[in-house]
């Protein structure tokens, strides 16, 4: 009887251990299948590179055969095809190398690339944020400096943005090559401010300005946002910070070792932030960002959205033909210490490991590959805007991302997303408690005090 | 000696996981650092002084309290009705259709829940609109009200019909003469249900019980995908607390104290639940 009893608990601890893991379980599971299909699919095109390469590459037979392992994070249509052509041309073009991609989406990419990139099992080539995210693969000392790939080839390193390149430079050495870059804005719909006479708005005062003007015109969301994603809200603490606090003291707060965030702005901010979710109605709190960019800025019935760049073309697709738009920066805060012409966005790009059998092939790669022809297949194929200065001009671009290119470019600096500057222990506490504050169930001096928490939670 | 292979089993994915876990819990590290660091008993200390934890806590006891009364409680009623002889005829269809959620996967039923739960165009608000009940309409997922109770309605719609289904099998294998002999002394159909049914499905009751119990407090799926733990912490539950830790806040340590205390929590639950039910048994 007592065997029994024993037997039945271990049984039960059994089960509920299973559940346990069904959570992670479910999720690996998927990873694996995609990244499984993902690879089979390479194989099949690797082997048909192979024998082309073959047949091509006998004559020749000038050197061994280079296998480079290319990692990143866009494991979705179209930048996987594009990638698979562009990878597919350069193996046309150099027989003796295969290269090897495999990819996943965004936060298992985080977490897959987190586990490899401190043991031998590193990719030779992979993709990475810049921000915090890129200090934390370069921590791992895997990463190799390209600084002299930079400085040796000046006619191709000019052509990248100088902003991007900075993303990615650590004490004075660059471990990145730039890829993409991308910015936040707020979008309008040109024809509803030329109907109710409104300007683009430069400062805070004159925002709610033209907030409370489109209130009165009867838009019941003149600004609208999907509360429900935390990133969302995010990217406008991030920007909302920068413009508000003294650079130094964001600096430091951002730090883990060293953030307070006791500063009386943060405050002032989430009061602004609260200022901001009243002008949103009861509706933002439940839906997500693509629905409110969809259902909502697409359509007319908000006038106003904080979106990416990167967002264009998928904004293009939903919108009306007669559909206008222009773009203003996060206006300045007339109390603020921050710079009002930074920009906050990003650039992303790859690092090479520098644990790479073949640092010469994968360094010649990545030059074929950041170049205008991969810049503007990355613009016209996907949408998102190119590192390469003139990858993108009249002939394949949308006017849009020409005139986002000119915001980006006209920025002073390019100041990181939230969730790339400060560690995950804070921004997570960060954007629940913004959440909570749009729903009324959390003050800003609350919500700081948690912040106050986790920060010190670090040191 | 044809149990090693079993044991062996549990060993290798069950066990030593367990002990592994139980290490971690007092070690700080994150999921690309090259070493761990040793904490002593500081994840725990963080445990204690966790609002969220807290706040997962009390959801997961609500979601506990709703599953055991609806499903449980409402399941073992709906196999009774669907048992009794009037619904003989339409009883096997009617079965098939309360179980049929239970064979959806989590993540459809919860993208089909965000839809009926949608404030504007959502099923749920144009219902109560059509019916003339506009001032019940809600914004179910964005407030911290209706938020939690709208994920766990979402858990009881699915897994109502699979606990019933468990006590439709329970019931049917009670003997045929208990209840004739009770129709016979003139037992109404109610009281047959508490003297008869009842007592006769006890064990079903008691497996039950420990799925539903530790399924609410091992829940994951359905906030993770609802509400993500929103609006601010209002659906935070145990699991996606570890979760978000863990992955998210990249704070493997204290992730892995989270999960011993999920592992504390469900295995003093069913223990409880085993030794009272098991004791019931010796005394019947």
């Amino acid at each position: 009887m007592k065997l029994r009893k024993v037997t039945a608990l271990a049984l039960t601890a059994a089960m509920t251990a299973a559940a346990l893991s069904a959570c992670s379980g479910g999720n690996s599971g998927g990873e694996t299948a995609t990244t499984a299909a993902a690879a089979e699919a390479e194989t099949t095109a690797a082997a048909d590179a192979g024998a082309e390469a073959e047949t091509e590459a006998a004559p020749a037979a000038d050197g061994e055969q280079v296998v480079i392992n290319f990692f990143h994070r866009w494991p979705n249509d179209p930048k996987n095809t594009m990638f698979k052509n562009l990878i597919q041309e350069y193996m046309d073009e150099n027989p003796n190398v295969t290269i090897n991609m495999d990819c996943i989406l965004n936060d298992e990419y985080k977490e897959k690339i987190r586990m490899v990139v401190s043991t031998d099992e590193v990719p030779d080539i992979f993709s990475s944020w810049s921000g915090t995210f890129a200090q934390e693969m370069i921590d791992s000392g895997n990463v190799s400096t390209l600084t002299d790939m930079f400085e040796e080839d000046t006619e191709w390193s000019g052509k990248i943005a100088k902003a991007s390149i900075g993303g990615f430079t650590f004490d004075g050495e660059i471990y990145g090559v730039p890829w993409s870059q991308d910015g936040k804005a707020f979008f309008y719909n040109k024809k509803i401010f030329e109907e109710n006479n409104l300007e683009v708005p430069t400062t805070w005062n004159d925002f709610i300005a033209v907030l409370d003007a489109l209130q009165a015109a009867g838009y019941e969301t003149p600004l609208v946002e999907g509360l429900m994603d935390n990133w969302a809200i995010l990217h406008y603490l991030g920007t909302m910070n920068q413009r508000m606090l003294d650079p130094e003291v964001l600096a430091k707060d951002y730090d883990p070792a060293t953030g307070e965030f006791t500063d009386p702005a943060y405050v002032d901010v989430l009061e602004k932030w609260q200022q901001l979710t009243s002008y949103m109605g009861d509706v933002c709190v439940a839906i997500d960002h693509e629905t409110a960019r969809n259902t909502y800025f697409a359509t007319g019935e908000a006038p106003i959205m904080y979106l990416q760049f990167a967002e264009i073309t998928l904004l293009e697709q939903s919108v009306p033909e007669d559909f206008e738009y222009g773009f203003f920066n996060f206006p300045a805060f007339e109390e603020g210490k921050g710079d009002p012409n930074a920009l906050t966005g990003a650039p992303e790009g790859f690092m090479i490991s520098n644990k790479t059998q073949y640092p010469e092939e994968c360094r010649k790669f990545l030059k074929w590959l950041v170049s205008e022809k991969g810049g503007a297949a990355l613009t016209t194929e996907s949408g998102d805007l190119s590192s390469v200065d003139g990858a993108v001009d009249e002939t394949n671009g949308l006017p849009a991302h020409l005139e986002a290119m000119e915001v980006i470019n006209s920025a002073s600096e390019l100041a990181p997303w939230f969730d790339n500057a400060c560690d995950a222990a804070v921004y997570t506490v960060y954007g629940q408690g913004a959440q909570a504050i749009a729903v009324g169930d959390e003050t800003p001096e609350s919500v700081m005090t948690m912040v106050q928490e986790a920060a010190a939670s670090l040191h | 000696m044809f149990t090693i292979p079993a044991l062996l089993f549990l060993g290798v994915f069950v066990f030593y996981p367990l002990i592994n876990n139980i290490v971690y819990s007092f070690q700080s590290f994150t999921l690309s650092s090259a070493t761990k660091e040793w904490v002593g008993l500081k994840n725990y200390q963080t445990l204690l002084s966790d609002g969220v934890i807290f706040t997962s806590i009390m959801n997961n006891i609500r979601y506990a309290i709703v599953s055991i009364i609806i499903q449980v409680g409402f399941g073992l009623v709906l196999a009774a009705v669907l048992e009794d002889v009037a619904f003989r005829r339409i009883a096997p269809a009617l079965r098939s259709i309360y179980f049929i959620p239970t064979i959806l996967s989590m993540t459809v039923v919860c993208l089909l829940f965000e839809f009926v739960y949608n404030p504007q165009m959502g099923l749920l608000n144009s219902f109560l609109e059509a019916v003339g009940l506009d001032g019940l309409t809600k914004v179910w997922l964005g407030s911290k009200k209706t938020a939690m109770y709208s994920v766990i309605a979402v858990s009881q719609w699915q897994s109502t019909g699979y606990i019933a289904m468990l006590f439709i099998v329970a019931i049917q294998k009670i003997p045929r003469d208990l209840y004739e002999a009770a129709e016979v002394d003139g037992a109404s159909k109610i009281t047959r249900f508490f003297y008869i049914t009842v007592p006769q499905v006890r064990q079903m009751f008691f497996v039950t019980m420990i799925l539903t119990v530790s399924g609410a407090f091992t829940v994951f799926n359905e906030p993770y995908i609802l509400t993500g733990g929103g609006p601010g912490t209002a659906t935070m539950v145990l699991s996606l607390h570890m979760y978000q830790t863990g992955f998210i806040k990249n704070n493997m340590g204290y992730a892995s104290t989270i999960a011993i205390l999920i592992f504390v929590i469900t295995a003093v639950l069913s223990s409880v639940q085993f030794f009272s039910f098991g004791k019931k048994e010796e005394d019947a």
